[in-house]
């Protein structure tokens, strides 16, 4: 591809994200008129995350789930996010590198 | 302002490792796809929203056109949106100029470490700083990813692309209160992972978002009658 389109795309790209940052937080107080929004809004944290990142790490297959759960359970005991997330990675290393079953 | 700032800088600095190390693989990958580094910058710069531009610089070495590269990344965006009507209440009484600006800077990690800490004493600087120290480790990691990519070969090897996941699931973890999330978080996997195989395409984030956001509403009813 030429770089003049790869410009074009970076361009538009770029628009149409600074366009969507902004226009959340601009709505967001028409939004809420609407009865019960408050309430899927305080929950949109949470599931936003689940769906992007439960199907990927489902693909990752036995090991993906066998590592998240291990970074929960860390997580729950230490509250250590950076502990939790190398732990994570660490065993996706030793699969990887056939370390681990 | 200050202080706030400096704290929302030093809580995301953990998180930025892993930024860093997802920086550095899409470094590797715009030099092995003929991306130049001014373009990877402008990319970093006004972009500056990770999963997006991993979906460009993987689509630009396939024979997509240049709209349907840019619908994909964009969409992948949307969810952008809706991190923005969440942070209603933390820009209330700002200036648009404030809005304007630091919304620039939100990516996936500040928010989260941001909504993570929104019962403790913190305003938008808190966000901005966040988003300044992903921002900082963002344009060191993809650089060092772009000029050493030959030393690193294959990051994928070594699991860290997974980096990019386990944060996140640590931050969910965090987001758990009660048992009503159980039911919340677990519909909203099965929708995810349904759409996505159904659909194949990243609009399913979006709608699985809204779609478990919506059925968390009938639990939060149910507790209310209850009552």
């Amino acid at each position: 591809m030429s770089s003049q389109n790869i410009i074009i795309i970076i361009l538009f790209v770029a628009l149409g994200t600074y366009f969507l940052r902004i226009s959340g937080l601009l709505l967001s107080n028409r939004l809420k008129k609407y009865k019960y929004v408050d309430s899927i809004l305080e929950s949109i944290p949470s599931t936003l995350l689940i769906a992007l990142i439960v199907p990927p790490v489902v693909k990752e297959g036995v090991v993906g789930i066998l590592a998240s759960l291990v970074v929960i359970m860390v997580m729950m005991k230490t509250k250590n996010i950076f502990l939790s997330m190398s732990i994570g990675v660490f065993i996706i290393y030793l699969s990887k590198n056939s370390l681990l079953f | 302002m200050k202080n706030n700032m400096k704290n929302g800088f030093l809580s995301n600095l953990p998180i930025s490792l892993s930024v860093f190390s997802y920086g550095a693989i899409l470094g590797i990958t715009c030099n092995t796809k003929s991306i130049d580094y001014l373009e990877l910058m402008l990319m970093n710069i006004f972009i500056f929203a990770g999963s997006s531009q991993f979906v460009i610089a993987d689509m630009i070495s396939s024979s997509f056109g240049i709209a349907t590269i840019i619908g994909t990344a964009v969409l992948i965006n949307l969810r952008y949106f809706l991190i923005g009507t969440t942070l209603n209440t933390l820009f209330f009484n700002r200036t648009l100029k404030e809005k304007l600006l630091i919304m620039h800077f939100v990516t996936d990690e500040s928010w989260a470490i941001t909504m993570k800490n929104r019962e403790k004493d913190i305003d938008v600087y808190f966000l901005l700083g966040g988003g300044l120290c992903i921002f900082s480790s963002w344009l060191l990691g993809t650089s060092i990813g772009y000029f050493s990519g030959q030393f690193i070969l294959d990051p994928q090897k070594y699991g860290l692309d997974f980096a990019f996941y386990a944060v996140f699931i640590a931050i969910l973890t965090t987001m758990y209160k009660s048992k009503n999330d159980f039911y919340t978080f677990l519909i909203t996997a099965i929708i995810a992972i349904s759409l996505d195989y159904l659909l194949n395409n990243p609009v399913y984030i979006l709608i699985s978002a809204v779609l478990g956001s919506l059925l968390s509403l009938l639990f939060v009813k149910k507790k209310e009658s209850n009552e």
